[in-house]
């Protein structure tokens, strides 16, 4: 389609734009314009005061990223806007800030090659508490002498983690075919592990999860699962979600994805005070 | 914030005449009448606002694609030295050319969407709406009942014609039909549900709904001025200068996806976003329409859209419909892809999935 513009149609425009261009300076007015303009100025310095600062992406508290100002100074861009209702973080002006390389990755042979060349992330370690209480993560405890280390993989119950996991009997994953040492090293508790042995770091979860959820693997690392932001070219820069961004490996059980807050509705319709007339009819028929 | 390419690839010299050569032509005294017409309404002849002089220069801006290099730059350049002295912040306002060789589009997963309106909101940062009086949303989240599939025993043989002095007339249904169904039907849909809710309520299923940045727009068949047409990446945009707030469009659209400045709008300038694109984000005048224009600052930059980006759970995917390693290719080719309102036969290059 191409929008040329016949003569006649000029002449259309021409009419209309009379009409309306008169009808605007009539109501649109340059004072007073300018009157609503500082009154908005007002409006917002009250209910804008201060931005929120303590946010999360996607996962509550473990996906806690905190307001920077000026990270893109050209535009005064703060590094996320979050909402004021429910701390979630929605908007990105660097998509990128905090982020590191994926790091190692399997190759991948088909044509997609897992377009990993220009891939990072956010690390998960400084995110874990228990990581964090001592100077060598979790061997601060699980060193062998202090925790010792355990000898099989029968479930047994813990007295230790409960914020984590209530009931280390009853892990809410995989329904009794796992358990805490499908995932975590025995000797290397700073490491995840597969079951073949093959130790991970935290913040590559995707290798783990992926080696018994193939099927939703294949589609995370095509970017269907899962979620990339930044650029949106086949092999352009890209920050991933890893798996447990969005799932808590110890209870999507109960839930795949925890429940979050919703964000505020749009007002009801002009001259409704509320949106009762959307539940008419709801449960008849 | 020059532009080597024209925005619609027709040659200029299809175009015989321009709105402003038409005016010079044989409008001048109707163009003098019409400047005259402002100022009374406010402005005095020798008034050091610089907005006076920008607003009657506005007046006469022609359509944006048929404007020339110059005319565009000096649009441009008019419009970023108001919005940076209205917000007090710098402004840019970008005429990014659009991509060769990019068909846009997006994908959403039902099946993921939690309904958070993160997105609405994510939206609303990005693009500049109207915070307040009017709020301006261009996302709208559907909350759809799954139905009714509470199945009951002691209803096995209801469902008779009921008899009456007429006799018995109706047609016989299983007796568990009396509630409402699930299916993608908006008759049931709640668009205004409570932000004091968790989502997902396990009940429900959520559908985003934004422009569908159709391949055959009712509303660009509708605008009798064509302020809002198709560019070549397949995004509809709108020129909101050349907009006469007339409405066709948004009668015209099936998805309800257009809003209108019924007022002049509300943007408080610490929350604007001073990077802004011509057809994209720059903030809008009271009387004109706009829409999702799939980020139209971002995306021809390269960039996910901003509804993209809030999105917690990685429902939502965009990309270049003619790459096939695109993350919506690979979808169209894997998942289980639906338009939304097929029936009106508009083509959109938004789809919905699930899987
Ligand atoms: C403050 C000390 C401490 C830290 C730090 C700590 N743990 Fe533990 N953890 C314990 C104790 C004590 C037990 C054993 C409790 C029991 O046997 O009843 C335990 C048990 C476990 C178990 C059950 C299997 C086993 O070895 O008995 C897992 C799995 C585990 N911890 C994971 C972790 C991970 C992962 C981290 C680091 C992110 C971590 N722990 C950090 C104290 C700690
Ligand atoms: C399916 C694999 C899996 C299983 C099974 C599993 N975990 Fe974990 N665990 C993880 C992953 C992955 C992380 C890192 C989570 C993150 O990045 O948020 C983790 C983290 C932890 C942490 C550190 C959390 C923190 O905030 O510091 C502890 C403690 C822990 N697990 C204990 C356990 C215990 C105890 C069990 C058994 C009852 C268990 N895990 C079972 C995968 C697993
Ligand atoms: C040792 C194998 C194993 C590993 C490693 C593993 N899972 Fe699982 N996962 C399972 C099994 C088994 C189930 C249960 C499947 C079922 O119920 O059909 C499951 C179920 C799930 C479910 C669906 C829950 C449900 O029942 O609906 C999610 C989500 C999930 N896992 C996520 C993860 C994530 C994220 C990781 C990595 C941190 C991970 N899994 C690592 C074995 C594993
Ligand atoms: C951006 C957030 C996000 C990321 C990252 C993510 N998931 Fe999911 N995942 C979800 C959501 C949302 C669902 C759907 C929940 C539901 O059905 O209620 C889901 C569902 C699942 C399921 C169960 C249903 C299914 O589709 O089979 C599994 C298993 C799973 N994810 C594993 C993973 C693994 C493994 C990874 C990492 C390779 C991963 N997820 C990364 C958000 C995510």
């Amino acid at each position: 389609m191409k929008p040329q513009i016949a003569p006649t149609t000029v002449i259309i425009v021409l009419a209309l734009f009379a009409v309306v261009a008169g009808g605007l300076a009539l109501v649109g007015g340059l004072d007073t314009q300018k009157a609503k303009s500082t009154a908005v100025e007002e409006q917002a310095k009250a209910t804008d005061a201060q931005p929120v600062t303590d946010c999360f992406e996607s996962r509550v508290a473990y996906t806690a990223v905190t307001r920077t100002e000026n990270i893109v100074p050209q535009y005064g861009y703060p590094n996320i806007k979050c909402s004021p209702k429910t701390s979630g973080v929605l908007w990105y002006g660097d998509p990128f800030d905090g982020t590191i390389p994926m790091g190692e990755m399997p190759e991948v042979t088909d044509a997609t090659r897992g377009d990993f060349v220009n891939a990072v992330v956010k690390p998960r370690e400084p995110r874990l508490t228990y990581f964090n209480m001592g100077p060598d993560g979790c061997a601060t405890c699980h060193n062998g002498t202090m925790v010792v280390f355990p000898k099989d993989k029968k479930p047994r119950l813990i007295t230790m983690h409960q914020d984590i996991v209530a009931n280390s009997l009853q892990l809410q994953h995989g329904r009794g075919a796992i358990w805490c040492l499908d995932c975590h090293s025995a000797t290397n508790r700073n490491k995840l592990v597969d079951r073949q042995g093959r130790e991970f770091s935290f913040n590559q979860p995707q290798r783990l999860c992926g080696s018994c959820h193939g099927e939703v693997y294949i589609d995370w690392r095509e970017g269907i699962h899962g979620k990339r932001i930044g650029a949106w070219a086949t092999g352009g820069k890209k920050r991933w979600w890893v798996c447990t961004e969005c799932h808590n490996p110890h209870t999507v059980q109960t839930n795949r994805f925890n429940p979050i807050n919703a964000e505020l509705p749009p007002p009801p319709p002009k001259g409704m005070k509320n949106a009762d007339h959307e539940r008419v009819g709801q449960n008849e028929h | 914030m020059s532009d080597d390419r024209a925005e619609t690839n027709n040659k200029k010299d299809d175009v015989t005449t321009s709105r402003r050569d038409f005016l010079k032509n044989i409008g001048i005294a109707g163009a003098s009448t019409l400047m005259a017409g402002s100022a009374s309404a406010g402005v005095p002849a020798d008034s050091p606002d610089p907005d006076a002089e920008s607003t009657a220069a506005e007046w006469l801006q022609g359509h944006f694609v048929l404007m020339s290099e110059e005319d565009k730059k000096e649009a441009i350049n008019r419009l970023e030295k108001r919005y940076t002295a209205k917000y007090d912040k710098k402004t840019t306002v970008a005429n990014t050319p659009p991509l060769e060789g990019v068909l846009f589009g997006y994908a959403l997963n039902i099946g993921k969407c939690i309904g958070c309106r993160r997105c609405v909101h994510a939206c609303v940062q990005e693009n500049n709406q109207s915070r307040t009086n009017p709020v301006i949303h261009w996302i709208q989240v559907m909350k759809i009942p799954k139905g009714n599939f509470a199945f009951t025993a002691d209803k096995l043989n209801d469902g008779y014609p009921k008899s009456s002095a007429f006799g018995d007339y109706g047609v016989q249904v299983g007796g568990n039909a009396y509630a409402p169904v699930g299916g993608l039907a908006t008759e049931h849909a709640q668009s205004y549900y409570s932000a004091d809710e968790m989502v997902p309520d396990k009940d429900y299923f959520y559908v985003p709904v934004q422009c569908q940045q159709c391949e055959k727009p009712p509303c660009v068949k509708a605008c009798p001025v064509r302020a809002t047409f198709r560019d070549p990446n397949g995004v509809v945009v709108i020129d909101y200068n050349w907009c006469i707030g007339c409405r066709m469009c948004q009668l015209a659209c099936p998805y309800q996806a257009r809003r209108f400045n019924w007022g002049e709008p509300n943007l408080p300038p610490e929350e604007m976003n001073p990077k802004t694109h011509y057809f994209g984000n720059r903030p809008r005048m009271r009387g004109v329409m706009e829409k999702c224009t799939f980020c139209v600052q971002r995306t021809r930059e390269g960039r996910n859209p901003a509804c993209l980006e809030a999105c917690p759970v990685g429902a939502r995917k965009f990309g270049n419909l003619l790459d096939p390693e695109s993350d919506v290719r690979k979808i169209l080719a894997t998942k289980k892809v639906f338009r939304f309102k097929e029936e009106m036969s508009t083509y959109p290059k938004f789809f919905y999935y699930i899987g």
